[in-house]
């Protein structure tokens, strides 16, 4: 593409990132040299951000903040390395010069060698510390995420409701157990696998007014799984419900009830 | 309210007060995002743990005069979550400083978040169903529209066609919007 992409919605779709093969690289080597049509990709890619918009609400547990934060002390701060420059000697002319040079030149090669294997072996360690950290990471999640679990099973004003299969759902079983003054909810419990392009959805239904979404999932097996939600604090729940909805979820249910339980 | 501006000068002279009200402002709808994409909460969880952090290390770099740092934020997200969703690497321009990103309008505050929430999907409920779809695809699992047409089996030129409508419609619908909000 010499000139300028022809319609305005080439930079919308870049931005998504929809376009492949000849059209894509195209557009990227003209906007490599047109500030006027990077500024236009810059516009198209915050339109194409705000989809993020579209995703049903889903807040992260409070364990992401304080491990963010204990990470900011458990991390050293990025410190300039400067390595020392070493000049080269003067090596002196003549028979002794020549003499120098056929003993330094293998020796710098070897050098060079042991360089590059250090290098080397520097990355791999690097790659190394970088995946134990990062399982040090899911570990740590994992026990923050059950400390969490503990503290609301054991709190004295937690609620559990038993969810059923309604008849001719298939077949499921789950028991949430709800904490109102904390806010929190533990579901427990297995089912089929959804339908393609379906996903379960956890509904509280309060006392009054319209069910509050509480989660999406999505079991890849009928194994027994457990995890944890946000829910509006001080709410009281009338009943729990499972409900099969469209990938992603609904902001209100609109599919058939799979798992439904009375909360009193 | 501290701006994002304010707070970013705030996090490159090392405080971490103005990394946790970033956190606060934009993690909730990261979070999202992330889910959306992965539906898996602890891999959701540590790529938005990875990404303050990142900010956290690369703050000195941020121009806010080059784009905006929402922005920036979720392009990043979408970008971790589809390489992880397809085991890839992520791609290049993931830095700060070359990522320039224009958001039509500010979400620095809760109320201007919910409102473009309902902006967001009011113009997609607006979309014929085979629209929405396929932008869904595109953004949400990262596919072009060869890998959309082969998912679907849909011809690639309606794919193109769904495609294309789809983005000119949300432009004009939030860029419309933008215009009187």
């Amino acid at each position: 593409m010499n000139g300028h992409p022809t319609r305005e919605e080439d930079f919308d779709l870049y931005a998504l990132g929809a376009l492949d093969g000849d059209e894509k690289q195209a557009i990227e080597s003209h906007l490599a040299a047109c500030s006027e049509c990077a500024r236009k990709l810059a516009a198209a890619k915050g339109r194409m951000a705000l989809l993020a918009f579209a995703a049903p609400r889903v807040e992260p547990s409070p364990g992401v903040k304080e491990r963010l934060m204990r990470q900011l002390h458990s991390t050293a701060e990025g410190r300039a390395y400067s390595p020392a420059r070493i000049e080269p000697e003067s090596m002196g002319g003549g028979f002794f010069g020549r003499w120098w040079a056929a003993v330094l030149a293998p020796a710098a090669v070897a050098l060079a060698l042991a360089t590059i294997f250090l290098w080397i072996q520097n990355n791999r360690l690097h790659d190394e510390d970088q995946r134990l950290q990062s399982a040090l990471r899911t570990q740590q999640n994992q026990i923050d995420e059950l400390r969490h679990i503990a503290d609301v099973i054991q709190a004295h004003d937690t609620v559990s409701v038993l969810l059923k299969p309604m008849p001719g759902m298939g077949q499921g079983t789950a028991q949430v157990l709800y904490n109102s003054g904390m806010g929190e909810l533990v579901y427990d419990g297995w089912i089929s696998p959804p339908p393609p392009e379906k996903s379960y959805q956890l509904w509280m239904v309060p006392m009054d007014g319209n069910p509050i979404s509480v989660g999406v999932f999505n079991p890849v097996t009928a194994d027994s799984s457990t995890w944890m939600a946000k829910m509006p604090q001080g709410v009281t729940a009338k009943a729990f419900a499972v409900t099969l909805e469209p990938a992603g979820g609904m902001p209100h249910p609109t599919g058939p009830q799979v798992l439904v339980g009375p909360a009193t | 309210m501290s701006s994002d501006a304010a707070l970013m000068e705030r996090l490159v002279e090392r405080d971490e007060t103005a990394l946790a009200a970033l956190y606060d402002r934009y993690g909730g709808m990261l979070s999202s995002v992330l889910y959306r994409i992965l539906r898996d909460t602890q891999a959701a969880e540590e790529i938005l743990q990875d990404i303050f952090h990142q900010l956290w290390r690369t703050s000195a770099r941020f121009d806010p005069n080059r784009g905006s740092l929402p922005g920036w934020l979720m392009v990043i997200a979408r970008n971790r979550a589809i390489s992880r969703l397809r085991q890839r690497r992520p791609e290049a321009g993931e830095q700060l400083v070359e990522n320039t990103i224009i958001l039509p309008c500010s979400v620095e505050s809760d109320a201007a978040q919910q409102e473009l929430l309902g902006r967001v999907k009011g113009a997609l409920d607006g979309l014929p169903k085979e629209q929405r779809v396929a932008l869904e695809m595109a953004y949400f699992e990262g596919f072009t529209h060869s890998e959309i047409a082969s998912r679907t089996g849909d011809p690639l030129g309606t794919v193109k066609t769904r495609l294309r409508s789809a983005v000119e419609t949300l432009r004009r619908k939030l860029g419309e919007q933008s215009a009187h909000g």
